[in-house]
Protein backbone atom coordinates (compact mmCIF):
# COMPACT_ATOMS: atom_id res chain seq x y z
CA UNK A 1 0.00 0.00 0.00
CA UNK A 2 2.72 2.41 1.06
CA UNK A 3 4.68 1.68 -2.02
CA UNK A 4 1.85 2.72 -4.32
CA UNK A 5 1.28 6.03 -2.51
CA UNK A 6 4.92 6.89 -2.68
CA UNK A 7 4.96 6.10 -6.34
CA UNK A 8 2.00 8.40 -6.99
CA UNK A 9 3.62 11.17 -5.01
CA UNK A 10 6.83 10.97 -6.89
CA UNK A 11 4.91 10.79 -10.15
CA UNK A 12 3.01 13.95 -9.21
CA UNK A 13 6.26 15.61 -8.31
CA UNK A 14 7.71 14.67 -11.60
CA UNK A 15 4.63 15.89 -13.42
CA UNK A 16 4.53 19.27 -11.73
CA UNK A 17 8.23 19.67 -12.30
CA UNK A 18 7.79 18.98 -15.97
CA UNK A 19 4.95 21.49 -15.99
CA UNK A 20 7.29 24.04 -14.57
CA UNK A 21 9.98 23.15 -17.08
CA UNK A 22 7.42 23.24 -19.82
CA UNK A 23 6.19 26.71 -18.94
CA UNK A 24 9.74 27.90 -18.52
CA UNK A 25 10.61 26.59 -21.97
CA UNK A 26 7.57 28.35 -23.35
CA UNK A 27 8.58 31.59 -21.69
CA UNK A 28 12.06 31.39 -23.08
CA UNK A 29 10.67 30.75 -26.52
CA UNK A 30 8.48 33.80 -26.20
CA UNK A 31 11.32 35.90 -24.86
CA UNK A 32 13.40 34.92 -27.85
CA UNK A 33 10.63 36.03 -30.15
CA UNK A 34 10.20 39.49 -28.62
CA UNK A 35 13.82 40.13 -27.72
CA UNK A 36 14.96 41.39 -31.14
CA UNK A 37 12.37 44.16 -31.15
CA UNK A 38 13.26 45.06 -27.56
CA UNK A 39 16.96 45.18 -28.44
CA UNK A 40 16.17 47.36 -31.40
CA UNK A 41 14.37 49.69 -29.01
CA UNK A 42 17.36 49.50 -26.69
CA UNK A 43 19.64 50.68 -29.47
CA UNK A 44 17.49 53.81 -29.82
CA UNK A 45 17.48 54.30 -26.04
CA UNK A 46 21.28 54.07 -25.95
CA UNK A 47 21.58 56.38 -28.94
CA UNK A 48 19.49 59.12 -27.35
CA UNK A 49 21.32 58.54 -24.08
CA UNK A 50 24.82 58.88 -25.51
CA UNK A 51 24.09 61.84 -27.73
CA UNK A 52 22.56 63.67 -24.77
CA UNK A 53 25.48 62.73 -22.54
CA UNK A 54 28.15 63.74 -25.04
CA UNK A 55 26.64 67.15 -25.79
CA UNK A 56 24.95 68.16 -22.55
CA UNK A 57 27.93 67.50 -20.27
CA UNK A 58 30.16 70.07 -21.99
CA UNK A 59 27.28 72.44 -22.83
CA UNK A 60 26.39 72.74 -19.14
CA UNK A 61 29.78 74.27 -18.42
CA UNK A 62 29.52 77.59 -20.31
CA UNK A 63 26.00 77.89 -18.91
CA UNK A 64 27.32 77.43 -15.38
CA UNK A 65 30.11 79.95 -15.88
CA UNK A 66 27.72 82.31 -17.65
CA UNK A 67 25.26 82.17 -14.76
CA UNK A 68 28.02 83.60 -12.57
CA UNK A 69 29.36 86.01 -15.18
CA UNK A 70 30.13 89.58 -14.22
CA UNK A 71 28.48 90.75 -17.47
CA UNK A 72 24.80 91.03 -16.79
CA UNK A 73 23.47 90.22 -20.32
CA UNK A 74 25.32 86.90 -20.24
CA UNK A 75 24.26 86.21 -16.67
CA UNK A 76 20.61 87.03 -17.40
CA UNK A 77 20.54 84.93 -20.54
CA UNK A 78 22.02 81.88 -18.81
CA UNK A 79 19.75 82.15 -15.80
CA UNK A 80 16.68 82.65 -17.99
CA UNK A 81 17.65 79.61 -20.05
CA UNK A 82 17.94 77.48 -16.94
CA UNK A 83 14.68 78.88 -15.60
CA UNK A 84 12.82 77.89 -18.77
CA UNK A 85 14.27 74.42 -19.13
CA UNK A 86 13.97 73.50 -15.48
CA UNK A 87 10.59 75.12 -15.12
CA UNK A 88 8.66 73.22 -17.78
CA UNK A 89 8.06 69.49 -18.31
CA UNK A 90 10.51 67.74 -20.58
CA UNK A 91 7.59 66.26 -22.50
CA UNK A 92 6.27 69.72 -23.24
CA UNK A 93 9.71 70.77 -24.47
CA UNK A 94 9.77 67.75 -26.76
CA UNK A 95 6.46 68.80 -28.29
CA UNK A 96 7.56 72.38 -28.52
CA UNK A 97 10.78 71.67 -30.40
CA UNK A 98 9.20 69.06 -32.65
CA UNK A 99 5.90 70.71 -33.53
CA UNK A 100 6.17 74.42 -32.88
CA UNK A 101 9.72 75.33 -33.85
CA UNK A 102 9.30 74.07 -37.46
CA UNK A 103 6.16 76.16 -37.88
CA UNK A 104 7.97 79.38 -37.07
CA UNK A 105 11.38 78.62 -38.51
CA UNK A 106 10.49 76.39 -41.41
CA UNK A 107 13.19 74.07 -40.13
CA UNK A 108 12.08 70.50 -40.73
CA UNK A 109 13.76 68.03 -38.42
CA UNK A 110 12.88 64.41 -37.90
CA UNK A 111 11.51 63.18 -34.59
CA UNK A 112 14.71 61.49 -33.41
CA UNK A 113 16.92 64.52 -34.05
CA UNK A 114 14.46 66.91 -32.50
CA UNK A 115 14.13 64.64 -29.46
CA UNK A 116 17.88 64.51 -29.05
CA UNK A 117 18.24 68.28 -29.40
CA UNK A 118 15.59 68.76 -26.72
CA UNK A 119 17.26 66.30 -24.39
CA UNK A 120 20.63 68.01 -24.81
CA UNK A 121 19.16 71.46 -24.13
CA UNK A 122 17.21 70.22 -21.13
CA UNK A 123 20.01 68.25 -19.52
CA UNK A 124 22.52 71.03 -20.08
CA UNK A 125 20.29 73.26 -17.94
CA UNK A 126 20.21 70.76 -15.08
CA UNK A 127 23.92 69.99 -15.35
CA UNK A 128 24.82 73.67 -15.37
CA UNK A 129 23.17 74.06 -11.97
CA UNK A 130 25.15 71.09 -10.65
CA UNK A 131 28.36 72.58 -12.03
CA UNK A 132 27.52 75.96 -10.57
CA UNK A 133 27.17 74.38 -7.15
CA UNK A 134 30.47 72.58 -7.66
CA UNK A 135 32.26 75.76 -8.67
CA UNK A 136 30.81 77.63 -5.69
CA UNK A 137 32.00 74.92 -3.33
CA UNK A 138 35.61 75.67 -4.17
CA UNK A 139 37.35 77.61 -1.46
CA UNK A 140 38.02 81.29 -2.07
CA UNK A 141 41.60 80.65 -1.00
CA UNK A 142 42.15 78.67 -4.20
CA UNK A 143 41.30 81.71 -6.29
CA UNK A 144 43.46 83.92 -4.09
CA UNK A 145 46.43 81.59 -4.34
CA UNK A 146 46.00 81.44 -8.12
CA UNK A 147 45.77 85.24 -8.37
CA UNK A 148 48.90 85.70 -6.22
CA UNK A 149 50.80 83.37 -8.52
CA UNK A 150 49.82 85.53 -11.49
CA UNK A 151 47.48 83.00 -13.13
CA UNK A 152 44.99 84.47 -15.57
CA UNK A 153 41.28 83.82 -15.23
CA UNK A 154 41.21 81.05 -17.89
CA UNK A 155 44.29 79.44 -16.33
CA UNK A 156 42.62 79.53 -12.94
CA UNK A 157 39.33 78.09 -14.21
CA UNK A 158 40.88 75.35 -16.34
CA UNK A 159 43.82 74.42 -14.16
CA UNK A 160 42.58 74.97 -10.63
CA UNK A 161 38.79 75.22 -10.44
CA UNK A 162 37.48 72.68 -12.96
CA UNK A 163 39.66 69.72 -11.92
CA UNK A 164 38.45 70.17 -8.35
CA UNK A 165 34.88 70.72 -9.46
CA UNK A 166 34.81 67.41 -11.35
CA UNK A 167 35.35 65.51 -8.13
CA UNK A 168 32.61 67.45 -6.37
CA UNK A 169 29.96 67.08 -9.08
CA UNK A 170 30.60 63.47 -10.13
CA UNK A 171 27.98 61.87 -7.87
CA UNK A 172 25.30 64.39 -8.86
CA UNK A 173 26.16 64.14 -12.58
CA UNK A 174 26.06 60.34 -12.40
CA UNK A 175 22.68 60.60 -10.78
CA UNK A 176 21.45 62.79 -13.65
CA UNK A 177 22.80 60.32 -16.18
CA UNK A 178 20.95 57.45 -14.55
CA UNK A 179 17.79 59.53 -14.64
CA UNK A 180 18.52 60.21 -18.29
CA UNK A 181 18.56 56.49 -19.16
CA UNK A 182 14.97 56.28 -17.98
CA UNK A 183 13.90 59.70 -19.29
CA UNK A 184 14.79 58.59 -22.81
CA UNK A 185 11.51 56.66 -22.76
CA UNK A 186 9.75 60.03 -23.19
CA UNK A 187 10.71 60.12 -26.87
CA UNK A 188 7.84 57.70 -27.48
CA UNK A 189 5.67 60.82 -27.33
CA UNK A 190 7.11 61.81 -30.72
CA UNK A 191 6.45 58.34 -32.07
CA UNK A 192 10.04 57.21 -31.78
CA UNK A 193 10.33 53.55 -30.85
CA UNK A 194 12.69 53.00 -27.97
CA UNK A 195 12.88 50.22 -25.39
CA UNK A 196 9.76 50.98 -23.40
CA UNK A 197 7.61 51.60 -26.47
CA UNK A 198 8.81 48.33 -27.99
CA UNK A 199 7.89 46.52 -24.79
CA UNK A 200 4.50 48.13 -24.65
CA UNK A 201 3.85 47.11 -28.25
CA UNK A 202 4.66 43.48 -27.43
CA UNK A 203 2.42 43.52 -24.36
CA UNK A 204 -0.48 45.03 -26.27
CA UNK A 205 -0.07 42.62 -29.15
CA UNK A 206 0.41 39.38 -27.21
CA UNK A 207 -1.40 40.07 -23.95
CA UNK A 208 1.64 38.86 -22.02
CA UNK A 209 3.53 40.94 -19.49
CA UNK A 210 6.90 39.29 -20.13
CA UNK A 211 8.07 42.21 -22.31
CA UNK A 212 7.83 44.62 -19.37
CA UNK A 213 9.93 42.27 -17.26
CA UNK A 214 12.57 42.08 -19.95
CA UNK A 215 12.54 45.85 -20.42
CA UNK A 216 13.09 46.28 -16.69
CA UNK A 217 16.04 43.89 -16.81
CA UNK A 218 17.57 45.78 -19.75
CA UNK A 219 17.16 49.15 -18.00
CA UNK A 220 18.78 47.66 -14.90
CA UNK A 221 21.71 46.35 -16.92
CA UNK A 222 22.25 49.82 -18.42
CA UNK A 223 22.08 51.63 -15.09
CA UNK A 224 24.25 48.97 -13.45
CA UNK A 225 26.95 49.68 -16.03
CA UNK A 226 26.65 53.40 -15.30
CA UNK A 227 26.92 52.83 -11.56
CA UNK A 228 30.12 50.87 -12.12
CA UNK A 229 31.48 53.67 -14.30
CA UNK A 230 30.58 56.19 -11.61
CA UNK A 231 32.46 54.19 -8.96
CA UNK A 232 35.50 53.96 -11.19
CA UNK A 233 35.52 57.69 -11.96
CA UNK A 234 35.02 58.66 -8.33
CA UNK A 235 37.97 56.53 -7.31
CA UNK A 236 40.07 57.98 -10.07
CA UNK A 237 39.25 61.61 -9.28
CA UNK A 238 39.67 61.25 -5.53
CA UNK A 239 43.10 59.72 -5.74
CA UNK A 240 44.61 62.88 -4.27
CA UNK A 241 42.32 62.72 -1.23
CA UNK A 242 43.81 59.50 0.10
CA UNK A 243 45.93 60.22 3.10
CA UNK A 244 48.56 57.57 2.54
CA UNK A 245 49.96 55.88 -0.52
CA UNK B 1 67.06 102.81 -5.62
CA UNK B 2 63.40 103.16 -4.60
CA UNK B 3 61.88 101.25 -1.69
CA UNK B 4 60.62 97.88 -2.78
CA UNK B 5 57.24 98.72 -1.30
CA UNK B 6 55.68 102.05 -0.44
CA UNK B 7 52.26 102.29 1.10
CA UNK B 8 51.12 105.90 1.34
CA UNK B 9 48.01 107.04 3.21
CA UNK B 10 46.08 103.82 2.72
CA UNK B 11 42.42 103.89 3.62
CA UNK B 12 40.14 100.90 3.54
CA UNK B 13 36.49 101.06 4.49
CA UNK B 14 34.22 98.05 4.94
CA UNK B 15 30.74 99.55 5.11
CA UNK B 16 30.91 101.83 8.12
CA UNK B 17 34.09 100.25 9.52
CA UNK B 18 37.45 101.88 8.89
CA UNK B 19 39.73 98.85 8.58
CA UNK B 20 42.69 100.99 7.56
CA UNK B 21 42.81 104.65 8.46
CA UNK B 22 45.62 106.58 6.79
CA UNK B 23 48.32 103.95 7.05
CA UNK B 24 51.76 104.60 5.55
CA UNK B 25 54.60 102.12 5.50
CA UNK B 26 57.81 101.73 3.50
CA UNK B 27 59.70 98.47 3.18
CA UNK B 28 63.32 98.47 2.03
CA UNK B 29 65.04 95.74 0.02
CA UNK B 30 66.25 92.83 2.14
CA UNK B 31 64.27 93.92 5.15
CA UNK B 32 62.09 91.64 7.28
CA UNK B 33 59.19 93.58 8.72
CA UNK B 34 56.83 91.99 11.23
CA UNK B 35 53.35 93.39 11.75
CA UNK B 36 51.80 92.58 15.10
CA UNK B 37 48.60 93.67 16.74
CA UNK B 38 45.27 92.46 18.09
CA UNK B 39 42.81 90.77 15.73
CA UNK B 40 40.72 93.27 13.80
CA UNK B 41 43.56 95.79 13.84
CA UNK B 42 43.73 95.81 10.02
CA UNK B 43 47.10 94.11 9.67
CA UNK B 44 45.87 91.33 7.37
CA UNK B 45 43.86 93.82 5.35
CA UNK B 46 46.98 95.93 4.88
CA UNK B 47 48.98 92.90 3.73
CA UNK B 48 46.25 91.75 1.37
CA UNK B 49 45.98 95.21 -0.16
CA UNK B 50 49.57 94.97 -1.35
CA UNK B 51 48.79 92.26 -3.90
CA UNK B 52 45.26 93.27 -4.76
CA UNK B 53 43.40 90.66 -2.70
CA UNK B 54 41.70 93.69 -1.16
CA UNK B 55 40.91 96.86 -3.05
CA UNK B 56 41.80 99.95 -1.06
CA UNK B 57 39.39 102.87 -0.65
CA UNK B 58 42.07 105.53 -1.07
CA UNK B 59 45.84 105.85 -1.03
CA UNK B 60 48.87 104.87 -3.01
CA UNK B 61 50.70 101.55 -3.36
CA UNK B 62 54.07 101.68 -5.10
CA UNK B 63 55.92 98.47 -5.78
CA UNK B 64 59.49 98.73 -6.98
CA UNK B 65 58.92 102.34 -8.03
CA UNK B 66 55.81 101.49 -10.01
CA UNK B 67 52.39 102.57 -8.80
CA UNK B 68 49.87 99.72 -8.51
CA UNK B 69 47.27 102.22 -7.41
CA UNK B 70 47.16 105.97 -6.99
CA UNK B 71 44.45 108.23 -5.67
CA UNK B 72 45.15 111.64 -7.17
CA UNK B 73 41.50 112.69 -6.84
CA UNK B 74 40.67 110.87 -3.65
CA UNK B 75 39.39 107.80 -5.47
CA UNK B 76 41.74 104.86 -6.11
CA UNK B 77 42.88 104.40 -9.70
CA UNK B 78 44.30 100.95 -10.32
CA UNK B 79 46.44 99.77 -13.20
CA UNK B 80 44.71 97.52 -15.76
CA UNK B 81 44.09 93.93 -14.55
CA UNK B 82 46.75 92.43 -16.78
CA UNK B 83 49.42 94.78 -15.41
CA UNK B 84 48.33 94.11 -11.85
CA UNK B 85 48.55 90.36 -12.45
CA UNK B 86 52.08 90.71 -13.75
CA UNK B 87 53.15 92.87 -10.81
CA UNK B 88 51.51 90.61 -8.25
CA UNK B 89 53.15 87.51 -9.70
CA UNK B 90 56.40 89.05 -8.51
CA UNK B 91 55.13 89.14 -4.95
CA UNK B 92 54.90 85.84 -3.09
CA UNK B 93 51.99 85.30 -0.75
CA UNK B 94 51.76 82.77 2.06
CA UNK B 95 48.33 82.19 3.56
CA UNK B 96 47.22 81.07 6.98
CA UNK B 97 45.43 78.08 5.42
CA UNK B 98 48.16 77.28 2.88
CA UNK B 99 45.77 77.20 -0.10
CA UNK B 100 47.72 74.50 -1.85
CA UNK B 101 46.02 73.02 -4.93
CA UNK B 102 44.70 69.70 -3.57
CA UNK B 103 44.44 67.97 -6.95
CA UNK B 104 48.12 68.47 -7.79
CA UNK B 105 51.18 66.81 -6.36
CA UNK B 106 53.66 68.89 -4.39
CA UNK B 107 55.75 69.18 -7.53
CA UNK B 108 52.69 70.17 -9.58
CA UNK B 109 51.81 72.86 -7.06
CA UNK B 110 55.26 74.39 -7.30
CA UNK B 111 55.76 74.16 -11.06
CA UNK B 112 52.27 75.13 -12.26
CA UNK B 113 52.67 78.91 -12.13
CA UNK B 114 56.28 79.10 -13.39
CA UNK B 115 55.30 76.96 -16.40
CA UNK B 116 52.00 78.72 -17.13
CA UNK B 117 52.86 82.29 -16.20
CA UNK B 118 56.60 82.56 -16.73
CA UNK B 119 56.61 80.04 -19.60
CA UNK B 120 59.48 78.18 -17.99
CA UNK B 121 60.18 74.78 -19.59
CA UNK B 122 58.74 72.03 -17.38
CA UNK B 123 62.05 70.25 -16.85
CA UNK B 124 63.68 73.46 -15.70
CA UNK B 125 60.75 74.31 -13.42
CA UNK B 126 60.89 70.84 -11.88
CA UNK B 127 64.60 71.11 -11.27
CA UNK B 128 64.07 74.42 -9.53
CA UNK B 129 61.11 72.99 -7.58
CA UNK B 130 63.26 70.12 -6.29
CA UNK B 131 65.96 72.57 -5.25
CA UNK B 132 63.37 74.61 -3.32
CA UNK B 133 61.92 71.47 -1.72
CA UNK B 134 65.43 70.59 -0.62
CA UNK B 135 65.70 74.03 0.94
CA UNK B 136 62.47 73.67 2.92
CA UNK B 137 63.44 70.13 3.91
CA UNK B 138 60.84 68.24 1.89
CA UNK B 139 62.88 66.76 -0.94
CA UNK B 140 61.28 63.34 -0.39
CA UNK B 141 57.70 64.62 -0.66
CA UNK B 142 57.73 65.84 -4.29
CA UNK B 143 55.28 63.21 -5.54
CA UNK B 144 52.86 63.44 -2.60
CA UNK B 145 49.50 65.14 -2.62
CA UNK B 146 48.79 67.91 -0.09
CA UNK B 147 46.28 65.69 1.77
CA UNK B 148 49.17 63.38 2.61
CA UNK B 149 51.19 66.10 4.34
CA UNK B 150 51.04 67.59 7.82
CA UNK B 151 50.14 71.25 8.30
CA UNK B 152 53.75 72.29 8.75
CA UNK B 153 54.78 70.42 5.63
CA UNK B 154 51.93 72.00 3.64
CA UNK B 155 53.03 75.47 4.69
CA UNK B 156 56.63 74.74 3.70
CA UNK B 157 55.40 73.55 0.30
CA UNK B 158 53.42 76.79 0.02
CA UNK B 159 56.59 78.74 0.71
CA UNK B 160 58.44 76.76 -1.96
CA UNK B 161 55.57 77.44 -4.36
CA UNK B 162 55.81 81.16 -3.66
CA UNK B 163 59.58 81.18 -4.08
CA UNK B 164 59.36 79.35 -7.41
CA UNK B 165 58.06 82.57 -8.97
CA UNK B 166 61.31 84.26 -7.89
CA UNK B 167 59.55 87.05 -6.03
CA UNK B 168 61.34 90.12 -4.79
CA UNK B 169 58.94 90.44 -1.90
CA UNK B 170 57.24 87.76 0.17
CA UNK B 171 54.06 88.42 2.15
CA UNK B 172 53.13 86.12 5.03
CA UNK B 173 49.58 86.31 6.37
CA UNK B 174 49.71 84.62 9.78
CA UNK B 175 51.64 81.67 8.36
CA UNK B 176 51.66 79.62 11.56
CA UNK B 177 48.25 80.45 13.02
CA UNK B 178 46.60 77.30 11.68
CA UNK B 179 49.39 75.03 12.92
CA UNK B 180 49.78 73.06 16.12
CA UNK B 181 52.20 74.89 18.43
CA UNK B 182 54.82 72.14 18.32
CA UNK B 183 55.18 72.35 14.54
CA UNK B 184 55.22 76.10 14.05
CA UNK B 185 59.00 75.88 14.51
CA UNK B 186 59.60 74.06 11.24
CA UNK B 187 57.86 76.85 9.31
CA UNK B 188 59.48 79.65 11.29
CA UNK B 189 62.90 78.11 10.68
CA UNK B 190 62.35 78.23 6.94
CA UNK B 191 61.29 81.86 7.23
CA UNK B 192 64.35 82.59 9.33
CA UNK B 193 66.56 81.09 6.64
CA UNK B 194 64.87 83.31 4.06
CA UNK B 195 65.44 86.37 6.25
CA UNK B 196 69.10 85.46 6.55
CA UNK B 197 69.30 85.24 2.75
CA UNK B 198 68.01 88.83 2.69
CA UNK B 199 64.66 88.03 1.13
CA UNK B 200 62.36 91.02 1.62
CA UNK B 201 59.53 89.86 3.84
CA UNK B 202 56.42 91.44 5.28
CA UNK B 203 55.03 89.15 7.96
CA UNK B 204 51.75 89.44 9.81
CA UNK B 205 52.24 87.24 12.82
CA UNK B 206 51.21 86.32 16.33
CA UNK B 207 54.61 84.73 16.95
CA UNK B 208 56.24 87.31 19.17
CA UNK B 209 59.36 85.17 19.45
CA UNK B 210 59.79 85.27 15.68
CA UNK B 211 59.12 89.00 15.46
CA UNK B 212 61.60 89.69 18.18
CA UNK B 213 64.33 87.39 16.93
CA UNK B 214 64.09 87.59 13.14
CA UNK B 215 62.44 90.88 12.19
CA UNK B 216 64.52 93.97 11.39
CA UNK B 217 61.57 96.14 12.23
CA UNK B 218 58.31 95.59 14.08
CA UNK B 219 55.09 97.44 13.33
CA UNK B 220 52.34 97.51 15.91
CA UNK B 221 48.85 98.11 14.54
CA UNK B 222 45.55 98.67 16.29
CA UNK B 223 42.17 99.95 15.06
CA UNK B 224 43.44 100.50 11.53
CA UNK B 225 46.40 102.65 12.58
CA UNK B 226 50.10 102.05 12.96
CA UNK B 227 50.51 102.89 16.63
CA UNK B 228 54.21 102.24 17.00
CA UNK B 229 57.10 100.94 14.99
CA UNK B 230 60.76 100.35 15.57
CA UNK B 231 63.50 97.85 16.19
CA UNK B 232 62.29 94.67 17.88
CA UNK B 233 64.27 95.62 20.99
CA UNK B 234 62.53 98.99 21.27
CA UNK B 235 59.08 97.60 20.67
CA UNK B 236 59.32 94.68 23.03
CA UNK B 237 61.57 96.11 25.77
CA UNK B 238 60.45 99.72 25.77
CA UNK B 239 56.88 100.11 24.48
CA UNK B 240 55.73 103.73 24.50
CA UNK B 241 51.97 103.58 24.08
CA UNK B 242 49.40 102.14 26.46
CA UNK B 243 47.91 100.06 23.62
CA UNK B 244 51.19 98.33 22.94
CA UNK B 245 51.91 97.78 26.64
CA UNK B 246 48.48 96.20 27.09
CA UNK B 247 48.88 94.11 23.95
CA UNK B 248 52.30 92.82 24.93
CA UNK B 249 51.24 91.96 28.46
CA UNK B 250 48.28 90.02 27.07
CA UNK B 251 50.30 87.97 24.57
CA UNK B 252 53.51 87.46 26.49
CA UNK B 253 53.27 85.65 29.77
Amino acid sequence: MDIIVNLLHSLADTLSLSNLLHSLANSLDYAEIILPSLLKGTVMTIKVFFITLIFSIPLGLPLALGSESRLWPIRCFCRFYVFIFRGTPLMLQLFFVYFIVPIYTGLMIDAVTSAMVTFVLNYAAYLSEIYRGGIKSIDRGQYEAAACLGLSRPQTILGIVLPQMVRVVLPAVSNEMITLVKDTSLVYALGVTELLKAARAAVNRDGKLMAYLLAAVIYLILTFGLTKLQNYLERRFSKHEQRSE
Amino acid sequence: MPSILELNHIHKVFGAVKALDDVSLHVERGETVAIIGPSGSGKSTLLRSVNYLEKISAGEIIINGKALVKSPHGKPEYLPEREIRRMCSEIGMIFQHFNLFPHMTVLGNITYAPVKVKKQPLAEAEKEARRLLEMVGLADKAERYPAQLSGGQKQRVAIARGLAMQPELMLFDEPTSALDPEITGEVLNVMKTLAEQRMTMLVVTHEMGFAREVADRVIFMADGHIIEQGLPGEIFENPQSERLKNFLSSVIR
